[in-house]
């Protein structure tokens, strides 16, 4: 799976000062996409991606901004805090977002 | 009783299944698989039992007969039964895309999805036979001309050959592992309306209707090729493992390999564990080769004793799998498969290694990772879930007089052919440890069998291997790493981020390893130490292959 290859469903615009508007934005991702596969993120962007590999648009939110990290958890995304934001040679940083609960992880016999 | 002689066969059209969809046989129609046995009559079997299991009159209806008393189920029955309505979504094809690599063929755990290639003049012919215009169009539209049976042959003067994939809706369980694995952005998921569905219906219908694939099309030296022949598919959808299971894919690979080579003239021994259950939920059964189950801890004793009545039998030259999960085998099991393994007896081995008692609800065993969170090593307070640290089979094994030993996952597809092609033409005891996901155990998603594994041999948490006695005296000329990613170094490094790919990064990527992660993504001291044990496993690897 390629980054930036997928059908871009919808896009919004990231303000600075404007999670919630962002993470209001996602909550679409449980209705429109399917199951998420990938995150790709850029410098100034970022793409939610399904299996299908439509994608949801985020303009303005790159892996150096501190809100990337709150928009990760929201959708899963298998991601290291500790190097999240570091500058890498590639044009893109991409994640996993296939993670569940294991069944009754919380259960002890 | 039940009266079924006025009803059409449940292996032709009828009622709930007007399309023939849930008939015998995977790419062209068959008939049911008949045996002589005093104690089982395989009609009466299939157009009773499982008939009534079908359309809810089991219960109600069945007497308590004999029949039902021996629990003997026929060869195939898994095919009869209909999974169209347990998922609100299942694959589409887009032809233009395809390459033809099928990848998806193989991949699926529930033989749901299958390939066929034909001539074009083959193609024209069959497209003749369907009288609805329309529904001509519809399925000509679905054949497509790839570079590999297209071009290629055409190339060396021959015909350019169609080629076609179809999704079973009667057996898809909408995982999307196809979708997932596939490059080329020819398969997505879309919701099963009722045209989506009769569209589906009818597609795999005039598919079996078109007879088998042109052999010309198909080399027996692309191992990835061998499901288009009829005889690989001996593991037929139906079975009752969950959406997405790993398991499921690894036996309908190691009976396709089996089968390319044997037919139907080899048998298994299987322990009792998820796959067992899954695969003779009374009434159906997806094997069309012989099956049996004793218990959880003497398959291998069991597999003993049926070698050495075979060979008796003058039936030397069947070959026999004994298969359990890792619960079977590193465990309760591991004295029988000890025994086995040091008999010299001809008899193959194959363990689904998904870490943990899926069966039971998510155990620890002895091949779960240090640190994975699971029932009897629940993450808490006091220990951070699993704290010893993963056996190796694959080196116990090694350690046996003259066993051929090999390591895999399904998603290196040639590794994974070539290791159990290897341990079929051994003349001797043979293991083959292959990992495969539970994807409930180790929370991940339905569509990442292939993915994970993966990334569990490009971290080290699960080394590809191959251990050949034939290769020579030592064990460096006997062992093999090839297909590890980077096979002389430590970790692998990821050439998109430059960084080291290690257990770590596995363990971020599942929900079993989530709880040792705190809040900032720092890794927990116990999942630290299962990074150490993953490398030091490693190095004893290379070491022993000569690689260090």
């Amino acid at each position: 799976m390629k980054a930036g290859t997928g059908t871009i469903l919808a896009t919004h615009v990231h303000e600075p000062g404007g999670l919630s508007q962002t993470l209001e934005f996602l909550k679409r991702t449980r209705s429109e996409l399917r199951q998420l596969r990938r995150a790709y993120v850029w410098k100034d962007r970022l793409h939610v991606c399904d299996v299908n590999r439509d994608v949801f648009e985020i303009v303005g939110l790159g892996y150096a901004d501190p809100d990337i990290i709150p928009v990760f958890t929201d959708i899963n995304a298998a991601y290291d805090p500790r190097t999240i934001h570091l500058p890498i040679e590639a044009e893109y940083k991409e994640f996993n977002l296939g993670r569940r609960h294991p069944w009754a992880e919380d259960r002890v016999m | 009783m039940l009266q079924t002689t006025s009803k059409p066969s449940m292996n032709e059209p009828h009622d709930q299944d007007p399309f023939n969809n849930s008939s015998y046989g995977t790419l062209v129609d068959a008939p049911y698989k008949l045996v002589s046995l005093p104690v089982l009559d395989v009609l009466d079997f299939n157009e009773r039992i499982i008939r009534g299991y079908e359309d809810g009159s089991a219960e109600k209806g069945l007497p308590a007969d004999l029949s039902l008393a021996r629990s003997l189920v026929p060869a195939g029955t898994a095919t009869l039964r209909d999974f169209s309505n347990i998922a609100p979504e299942i694959p589409l094809y887009i032809p233009e895309n395809c390459t033809g690599c099928m990848d998806c063929v193989t991949q699926c755990p529930d033989t749901a999805i299958l390939g066929k290639v034909l001539s074009e003049t083959e193609l024209e012919e069959r497209l003749a036979t369907i009288t609805e215009p329309a529904d001509r169009e519809m399925f000509r539209t679905q054949w497509s001309r790839t570079k590999k049976y297209f071009d290629a042959p055409q190339k060396k003067g021959l015909p350019g050959g169609m080629f076609n994939i179809i999704i079973d809706p009667s057996k898809c369980k909408g995982c999307a592992e196809c979708v997932t694995i596939c490059d080329d952005n020819a398969l997505k998921m879309a919701d099963k309306t009722d045209e989506v569905m009769t569209t589906a219906r009818k597609s795999h219908r005039y598919f079996k209707n078109f007879g088998p694939s042109n052999q010309q099309y198909v080399s027996d030296n692309l191992l990835i090729d061998m499901m288009l022949k009829e005889q690989t598919h001996l593991y037929t959808g139906g079975a009752g493992s969950c959406a997405g299971c790993g398991e499921g894919t690894a036996l309908r690979m190691m009976c396709a390999a089996t089968g390319s080579k044997y037919g139907d003239q080899w048998g298994i021994v299987a322990a009792t564990g998820c796959n067992t259950v899954y695969t003779s939920t009374y009434p159906y059964n997806p094997y069309l080769v012989p099956w049996t189950n004793s218990l959880f801890e003497n398959a291998p004793a069991y597999a003993i004793g049926v070698r050495m009545r075979w060979d008796q039998m003058g039936w030397q030259d069947r070959p026999l799998w004994c298969l359990g999960g890792d619960g079977a085998m590193f465990d309760i099991g591991f004295q029988a498969l000890s025994r086995l393994l040091a008999s010299g007896m001809n008899i193959k081995v194959f363990v689904l290694d998904t870490q943990v008692y899926s069966n039971t609800g998510g155990q620890a065993s002895t091949s779960s990772f240090t640190g994975q969170n699971t029932k009897m090593s629940v993450h808490g307070k006091v220990l951070g879930g699993k704290q010893e640290r993963r056996k190796e089979i694959a080196q116990i094994a090694m350690m046996h007089p003259r066993t051929y030993v090999a390591q895999t996952t399904c998603a290196h597809t040639n590794h994974f052919y070539r290791s159990v092609l290897g341990a079929l033409e051994f003349d001797g005891p043979a293991i083959v440890v292959c990992y495969t996901t539970c994807q409930p155990e180790h929370g991940v998603g339905d569509n990442m069998a292939a993915e994970q594994a993966r990334l569990a041999v490009d971290s080290r948490a699960f080394p590809l291997l191959v251990y050949d006695p034939r290769k020579g005296n030592t064990i460096k000329e006997r062992l093999s790493l090839q297909g590890n990613p980077s096979a002389k170094d430590d970790w692998y490094v990821n050439p998109k981020t430059k960084e080291p790919v290690t257990f770590i990064d596995f363990a971020r990527s599942e929900g079993r390893f989530s709880k040792h992660f705190d809040r900032d993504g720092n890794p927990s001291e116990t999942l630290l130490r299962a990074k150490e044990d993953r490398l030091e496993n490693w190095h004893l690897l290379q070491e022993l292959a000569g690689l260090r």
